[in-house]
């Protein structure tokens, strides 16, 4: 390699005399004060340096951050993932409390900040970006920690870095949960969501970002992020235990829930809300039944001497009676019909809630020591006065089991059918005590309503169709349009699929007879629902009349309470608003201290906010009841169990119209 | 002859990053001499397994200040071997083009080093001018300057924007008419020369005892042991290009390998632009939601050729959400602490910063 | 490289005929690692370097609190035999006096890897005469600080000044804090998936 340097190399280097110097000029100043300064004061002006100008970042260079409030949900995944923890979420309780978001923005402590811009790609809601401002000094350290809205140092600032799909680092799809197949499950009552298997269920939890959005939105506050957490390491034991804290009807909810939490779900502003309820499912249906067991400390017996009786079975009386007992109380609950459970039994059909899942909730509340007597109607078997007598407190949680009925002509025809009187009467074919016949299903019906209740209707007679003549006509008719329809999206697309017919938009006008058989239902195009106060007052196109065939109307409109139990006595006491009775919030009678209401009664329809008011209503019962009663002396762990049913005990949610 | 102790570094131009060597010299002659590191150390390695395996990626970059993204490609290599995943085949042309941009980077930061030791400021002004274009390149690329988190576990975090090409080309083309004139400047520079020629030597006996790689390696041995040669990682089995090598390890042939490479890292970035295929370029790492991403247990270590030689990440999973254990093997660890110890005695006190640069000590690897 | 998988089959055999390997992995054609007895190490390390296998790339150690040990890495490297290979052994974790004899013969680059070993781990390396300097922890009074049982933060809770953050971007309108409330409700139930509802 050796080479020998020619006598002439330097002179090769002469070129270099003549050469034009490589300059790079410097006209880009980092800030604009800079470049102001360059241009007015610098000695020698030099042109290249008089058009001096802020240097710009690169289109997606990762400056200062910027945060769009609106969007933003406060949820604190960039406060978890950042690696140098120069994020932590302030608390601003002067922004709107809503459902899906918490009162908190993120703050970023810039000398901290490695600008990886990881948090901008985990951001569940896009909010969070970066700007192309990268200049920023100060002598106060303190002014390093900033609060990005959407503009810095109060201007308006170029993009920078933001997410796209290739850098995003979520997982905005949710894992399958197989269901059974349109044609197959038309004809039987099996079970539709067939449950996730522990791999899948495993890889829905790990999507989870553990930001607790959901936790306010649910009307029991479950604790949704840690039982996910929980899946997802693979312990059933403590998921169970977190669960059973806050909800005593898991495996019922884990089914037919209304799913508040999956609607204000952090990823379900982007993608796929966390299937939270079908999480729960998969706690309930993997747990051995002797895990159960661990779920309270130990066995709970009548260690305050007062009784509570508790009129109905359904979700309220359930949640009253479970966490009565937990606290120490002797608990009796009155069934009417055969079986515990009220809606879940008789209202909701056994494709959605096979009684195997509502068993399983119901037996571990009887295991703890909470005495249903079923087939007792208070009213008939046993009077109020006899429970006011007999016990120190009464829960109410009779809920809404009469079908409303609908004002226009033909509606009494006996071939129009209430919800309530169907429904009932599916479950008991279902479980083998009605035969096929016993039930009167026409080969053509038409359903009036747009809730989970008339799809119910719905598809159980697309069911018994099936069955009865091997082929279905099902129509539904409602006043709202498909787009707003009040029953959850699923029905409607697992509806669709069953070959149920829509003809959303429409009010029922008259159920055309004629020699004492329907032929069908008149309905009128329907302009709007609501007047401008709000109230219920719908106005129809005549113009836009149109005849459905059908020879059986099933009205599913809404059901009514049944106050017929209720002796005058007490009925001149307590006032009722629409059907409801009124009380506070814990469920409590203002006139009649030793009585309390839950669920439809109080707050509407909705089981989880049945067990919510059960909750809070058992923990104002023993509010009234502790200081006079009797008590035993307690174990620690008794104490501590009664202390965690008393805290757990939930606030409203924002649905609810919790706003103190 | 009385010895004297002097302390080179850790503020001195001739030391790269903050660490010390102790000098013990008589006269002009070092006797005796070590480096004290430790006035860098970030804790990574601790850091690293406190930290999930996405989440790495703000530290890693961060181990070595002027060339991060080999860190970042033996991170990502480390974890697609232990969860097995495929990497698509447009990142890994991706990935190539940054690694030989920051190679040429560095290349050119080191040969304006040599301005440091000699005194030469010239050559440092314009290697940096230079770099400080690849440096906007990856601004418009990565989104930063320095530390550039793009090559990530799976692939690489964005694609390139469009028309990025342009502004490669047209740097490469520029830095190739300007190549000539680096080496007049520098290393064709008598009194440059003088300095280097036939000085700082390192026998191939002592490459072997110490371990030393890369280019130290290569200056001496007279064969292309380079990583991507050897054992092509990435896509370099598809590129064409030259390993330099000598059979004579003194400061001006190192200097030389450094500048030829900065030539073959040239057309490397060339080939890769012209064949880039298109497609996907990251690749699923884990399951949900980055900080719940899962690696399968095992050890695995994986390595790459930096500008100064083998090196290496040495990872270790349990199967959970952090890593257990990563070990960073510096490439210039074995010449840096041993060779200073042992090698550095001998050479007069002007050359020990000569020594250092030429011999690619780069303390930020050594005290990670 | 073209006869990669044939160096793998070279080293199984060249490795497995004279030792007893506790076990032996194939990662991919370009390296395997050899668990073998605390005993074996330096007899196979010597074996290895005279196969080729020149070159010492690292060395270090891993902490596996829960079995109680310590494992030790080799990892060796043949520049014309592409094959990375990891000699991994197991030693007892005991904190005072886990030792283990250098590997400075073999390769004498192994002298500062193993005096980093010792720093982070405390594991002492007899026959290197500098294992127990001071190299890059000045100063260090706490245990070597790579163990698991190191708490950096703890350690830097105690031995630095905490900043506080102004509250300044903090409003909470007169009302008590939320996210307080949520933070203690979630450490409840975290404590309630241990089985205690205490």
């Amino acid at each position: 390699m050796k080479k020998v340097n020619s006598i002439f190399t330097p002179w090769r280097l002469l070129k270099y005399l003549f050469k034009k110097p490589i300059t790079i000029p410097f006209t880009k100043i980092f800030t604009q004060k800079n470049a102001n300064y360059l241009n007015q004061n610098s000695i020698i002006k030099l042109n290249s340096r008089l058009d001096s100008e802020p240097r710009e970042g690169a289109d997606n260079i990762r400056g200062f951050h910027t945060n769009d409030w609106e969007e933003c949900i406060g949820c604190g995944t960039c406060a978890d993932i950042c690696p140098t923890e120069a994020i932590f979420m302030a608390e601003r309780l002067e922004l709107p409390n809503e459902d899906g978001k918490l009162q908190q923005r993120p703050t970023i402590d810039y000398g901290r900040c490695c600008f990886c811009a990881l948090c901008v790609d985990t951001c569940t809601t896009d909010s969070l970006k970066m700007s192309k401002e990268y200049i920023y000094s100060n002598s106060d350290p303190d002014a390093f920690l900033f609060m990005p809205t959407d503009t810095f140092e109060g201007q308006k600032v170029k993009e920078g870095y933001v997410k796209d799909e290739v850098s995003d680092l979520l997982d905005l799809k949710r894992v399958e949960n197989p269901h059974e197949l349109p044609e197959e499950r038309k004809s039987s009552f099996v079970e539709i969501v067939r449950g996730y298997s522990k791999e899948f269920a495993r890889l829905e939890a790990a999507r989870c970002v553990e930001c607790g959005v959901c936790t306010s939105a649910c009307p029991v506050h479950m604790h949704i992020p840690q039982y996910i957490k929980a899946i997802w390491e693979d312990d059933i034991d403590g998921a169970l235990r977190q669960v059973y804290e806050t909800n005593p009807l898991p495996g019922v909810c884990g089914r037919v829930c209304t799913h508040n939490c999956e609607t204000s779900c952090a990823i379900a502003v982007r993608g796929e809300a966390i299937a939270i309820r079908w999480l729960k499912r998969y706690i309930i249906d993997s747990a051995p039944d002797d895990m159960y067991e661990n779920i309270i400390l130990e066995p709970v017996s009548d260690v305050i001497d007062a009784k509570v009786a508790i009129v109905g079975s359904g979700p309220a009386g359930l949640g009253a009676a479970y966490y009565l007992r937990v606290m120490g109380y002797k608990v009796d609950v009155y069934e009417e019909l055969s079986l515990a459970g009220g809606v879940m039994r008789y209202g909701i059909p056994a494709y959605r809630l096979p009684d195997t899942a509502i068993d399983k909730d119901i037996n571990f509340i009887k295991h703890i020591g909470v005495n249903i007597k079923t087939n007792t109607r208070v009213g008939r078997d046993i009077t109020m006065d006899q429970l006011e007598q007999d016990y120190d407190a009464v829960f109410l949680g009779t809920g809404f089991m009469k079908p409303r009925g609908l004002n226009i002509p033909g509606a009494d025809h006996n071939r129009v059918v209430g919800a309530m009187e169907f429904l009932p009467k599916v479950r008991e074919f279902e479980r083998g005590n009605l035969s096929l016949e016993d039930i009167d299903v026409a080969e053509n019906v038409v359903v009036i309503g747009g809730g989970d209740v008339a799809f119910d209707v719905a598809r159980s007679a697309t069911r018994l169709q099936m069955l009865k003549y091997g082929k279905s006509s099902v129509k539904l008719t409602s006043l709202e349009n498909e787009d707003s329809l009040p029953a959850t999206f699923d029905e409607y697309v697992e509806g669709a699929e069953e070959g149920v017919e829509f003809f959303c938009g429409n009010g029922p006008q008259e159920v055309v007879v004629e020699n004492g058989k329907i032929l069908g239902l008149k309905l009128w195009k329907c302009l709007c629902i609501f007047d401008e106060k709000g109230g219920f007052n719908p106005e129809f196109d005549k113009e836009c009349e149109q005849i459905i065939e059908g020879e059986q109307i099933f009205i599913a409109i809404g059901q009514a309470p049944d106050y017929d139990y209720i002796p005058e006595s007490i009925k001149d006491k307590i006032s009722i608003n629409r059907g409801k009775i009124e009380a506070s919030i814990d469920g409590q009678v203002k006139d009649v201290p030793w009585l309390f209401v839950g669920g439809d009664i109080l707050r509407g329809p909705d089981l989880i906010g049945g067990v919510s008011d059960g909750h809070r209503s058992a923990k104002a019962i023993d509010a009234y009841l502790y200081e006079n009663a009797k008590k035993q002396d307690i174990s620690d762990s008794l104490k501590a169990m009664r202390e965690a049913v008393k805290e757990s005990s939930p606030e409203l949610t924002i649905r609810q119209g919790g706003k103190k | 002859m009385r010895q004297m102790k002097l302390f080179l570094g850790p503020q001195h131009p001739g030391m790269h990053g903050n660490a010390s060597v102790h000098i013990y010299a008589e006269g002009d002659i070092i006797k005796r001499s070590y480096l004290l590191p430790g006035m860098l150390h970030r804790g990574f390695e601790k850091g690293m397994e406190r930290h999930t395996w996405m989440n790495n990626i703000g530290l890693i970059p961060r181990v070595c200040v002027v060339e991060p993204d080999i860190n970042e490609m033996a991170f990502a290599m480390g974890v697609e071997m232990l969860a097995n995943i495929e990497v698509p085949e447009r990142a890994h042309y991706l990935r190539m083009v940054i690694l030989e941009l920051a190679r040429i980077s560095i290349h050119l930061m080191s040969y304006g080093g040599l301005g440091g030791p000699t005194g030469l400021y010239t050559l440092m002004y314009h290697a940096h001018a230079d770099r400080n274009r690849i440096l906007n390149i990856f601004e418009k690329i990565t989104g930063h300057r320095v530390y550039h988190m793009y090559i990530v576990p799976g692939g690489v975090r964005k694609d390139f924007p469009v028309g990025i090409e342009n502004d490669i080309h047209e740097f490469l083309n520029d830095l190739e008419s300007r190549y000539t004139e680096y080496r007049d400047l520098g290393i064709e520079n008598p009194t440059v020369l003088a300095r280097i020629k036939d000085n700082i030597m390192l026998p191939e006996s002592v490459v072997w005892e110490l371990g030393v790689t890369g280019v130290g390696m290569r200056s001496a041995v007279n064969k292309p042991y380079d990583l991507r040669k050897v054992k092509p990682y990435a896509r370099y089995s598809e590129v064409e290009f030259d390993v330099p090598v000598y059979d004579y390890s003194d400061a001006r042939n190192r200097v030389d390998i450094k500048l030829n490479e900065l030539v073959q890292s040239i057309g490397i970035i060339r080939q890769c632009l012209e064949k880039m295929p298109t497609g996907p370029v990251r690749a699923k790492v884990g399951n949900g939601q980055s900080m719940r991403w899962t690696v399968p247990k095992g050890q695995v270590y994986s390595c790459v050729e930096s500008s100064r030689g083998e090196f290496g990440y040495y990872i270790v999973s349990d199967g959970g959400t952090h890593p257990y254990r990563v070990g960073v093997r510096g490439a210039s660890y074995p010449q840096g602490l041993l060779g200073i110890e042992k090698y550095m005695p001998g050479t007069r006190i002007d050359d020990a910063p000569l020594w250092i640069d030429t011999m690619g000590v780069c303390s930020p690897e050594i005290d990670r | 490289m073209m006869n990669s998988m044939n160096n793998v089959e070279f080293l199984n055999e060249l490795v497995n005929s004279k030792f007893n390997v506790v076990k032996t992995e194939i990662i991919n054609a370009e390296q395997m690692s050899f668990i073998v007895d605390s005993r074996d190490v330096h007899t196979l390390l010597t074996l290895l370097k005279t196969s080729g296998w020149k070159q010492l790339s690292y060395l270090s150690a891993i902490d596996w609190i829960k079995e109680d040990e310590f494992e030790l890495v080799y990892i060796v490297f043949n520049w014309d035999r592409p094959v990375h290979i990891q000699v991994r052994t197991r030693i007892k974790r005991d904190r005072e006096n886990a030792s283990f004899e250098t590997i400075i013969p073999i390769y004498p680059g192994a002298k500062y890897y193993e005096r980093e070993v010792h720093e982070f781990f405390g594991i002492k390396f007899p026959g290197n005469p500098d294992f127990h300097k001071q190299l890059i922890l000045e100063n260090w009074d706490d245990m070597p600080p790579l163990l698991k049982d190191f708490d950096p933060r703890a350690y830097s809770d105690s031995h630095f000044e905490k900043r506080d953050y102004p509250e300044k971007h903090i409003n909470l309108n007169n009302q008590e804090s939320k996210q307080e409330k949520r933070q203690k409700r979630n450490l409840k139930s975290l404590l309630l998936r241990n089985g205690g509802k205490k």
